[in-house]
């Protein structure tokens, strides 16, 4: 899902009618060692931060730093649309941020160890040229200055 | 499109797509298109050997030679007990004989939600900065307001506008509520959290006359808090 022929006609039409953007082709860079050598980060889209962080507000097109050493009671989420349901993360916060089913990848080898820092971005954006000019290149530097290998991105 | 711009910055990226016509216009590098509700990106809560497999069926583009990859996680694996989306108040008519007690309902339901907290360790209450056991007191704003009152609070930081404290109020008051249900009915969904808290709880009520003065008024950021809270 979500199929969009299974989704109420609200929901079907912003989608149909997102500006996505269209491209005919994508960088690639590949990671150059197996993953069991790879530092990893999560960058999500999912609206996430820490409990004393400032909320993010509709259309926000900066970005949260959440140490990868945070304990999952101090994550909120301030990306609260009702165009999903939320009891899943409540129950649960690797629905949309799997930072202990990473952890558990780099305790059994598979992965070699998480960046210091994950990266949150708010989620549903519609308008997002300030992410694609600043925030977004700002996270990539990041990351890479963090010695990060592979990001993986995650939504809400 | 954040993929595009990390990869751009050396980092090779792999996605969880939930919206494969998105993915297709913009192409990301490495995407797997899961077929799950939003709001269940890795598959199910407390589901972890299913979060395991989203997880390794992305990790495991990073192992293609070139791209732009777009891989469909297996359709058999879709949860069967999942809404395609979530019930909305609209669709929920408020049972007959809902008390209008807000604050007594609230301060119940706090014990409950109390008992969550013991027992999960997690909440996503607190955007409001406010704890619950001050939250008499957002009732009573939030009261004020629907009921067509010039109505604020100390609590709400200067560069919050009024809507967006309105919305971080009503979604803690959600919270309270839903974490709370979970305490008493742990194996509850959220269709069944929406028809409980829309048919038969006073906060819910409230917050459909909140909703209905913000979307009254013409100011678009009012209408767009309305949009949030409820539809």
């Amino acid at each position: 899902m979500p199929r969009l022929d299974r989704l109420p006609q609200i929901s079907r039409n912003n989608l149909l009618t997102f500006p996505a953007q269209v491209n005919d082709s994508a960088p690639f860079v590949r990671p150059g060692k197996p993953l069991a050598a790879c530092r990893l980060a999560i960058v999500t889209t999912a609206g996430v931060h820490l409990r004393g962080d400032r909320p993010f507000t509709p259309g926000d097109q900066t970005y949260r730093v959440i140490p990868s050493d945070t304990p999952t009671a101090d994550i909120l989420q301030s990306h609260t649309s009702i165009g999903f349901d939320r009891v899943a993360i409540m129950r649960d916060i690797n629905i949309s941020f799997p930072i202990d089913r990473l952890r558990e990848l780099v305790t059994r080898g598979e992965l070699g160890g998480l960046a210091p820092y994950c990266y949150s971005f708010m989620g549903a954006q519609r308008e997002a040229a300030r992410i694609e000019s600043a925030t977004g290149p700002e996270v990539g530097r990041r990351l890479a200055a963090e010695g990060v290998a592979v990001a993986l991105i995650t939504p809400t | 499109m954040l993929a595009r711009i990390l990869e751009g910055a050396g980092i090779s990226t792999t996605s969880i797509s939930l919206v494969r016509e998105h993915s297709e216009k913009v192409k990301p590098p490495r995407a797997l298109f899961v077929p799950f509700p939003f709001g269940l990106a890795l598959g199910r809560p407390d589901d972890p050997e299913l979060q395991h497999r989203v997880l390794r069926a992305a990790l495991d583009l990073l192992n293609e030679t070139a791209g732009p990859i777009l891989r469909d996680f297996p359709e058999d694996a879709e949860p069967g007990d999942q809404p395609a989306a979530p019930l909305q108040a609209s669709g929920i008519a408020p049972a007959a004989g809902v008390q209008d007690d807000v604050a007594m309902e609230a301060t119940q339901m706090r014990r409950y939600h109390e008992r969550w907290l013991e027992k999960s360790g997690r909440t996503l209450f607190g955007l409001t900065g406010i704890p619950p056991t001050q939250f008499r007191g957002v009732v009573r704003f939030l009261e004020g307001f629907a009921g067509g009152q010039d109505v604020d609070m100390p609590e709400r930081p200067p560069d919050v506008p009024l809507p967006n404290f309105i919305r971080y109020c009503a979604d803690d008051l959600k919270a309270l509520y839903f974490e709370g249900h979970l305490t008493m009915k742990p194996a509850a969904g959220g269709a069944e959290i929406a028809r409980w808290f829309w048919g038969e709880t006073a906060a819910g009520q409230l917050l459909r006359r909140v909703r209905d003065r913000l979307d009254g008024s013409d100011d678009p950021r009012w209408k767009a808090a309305a949009f949030g809270i409820a539809r």
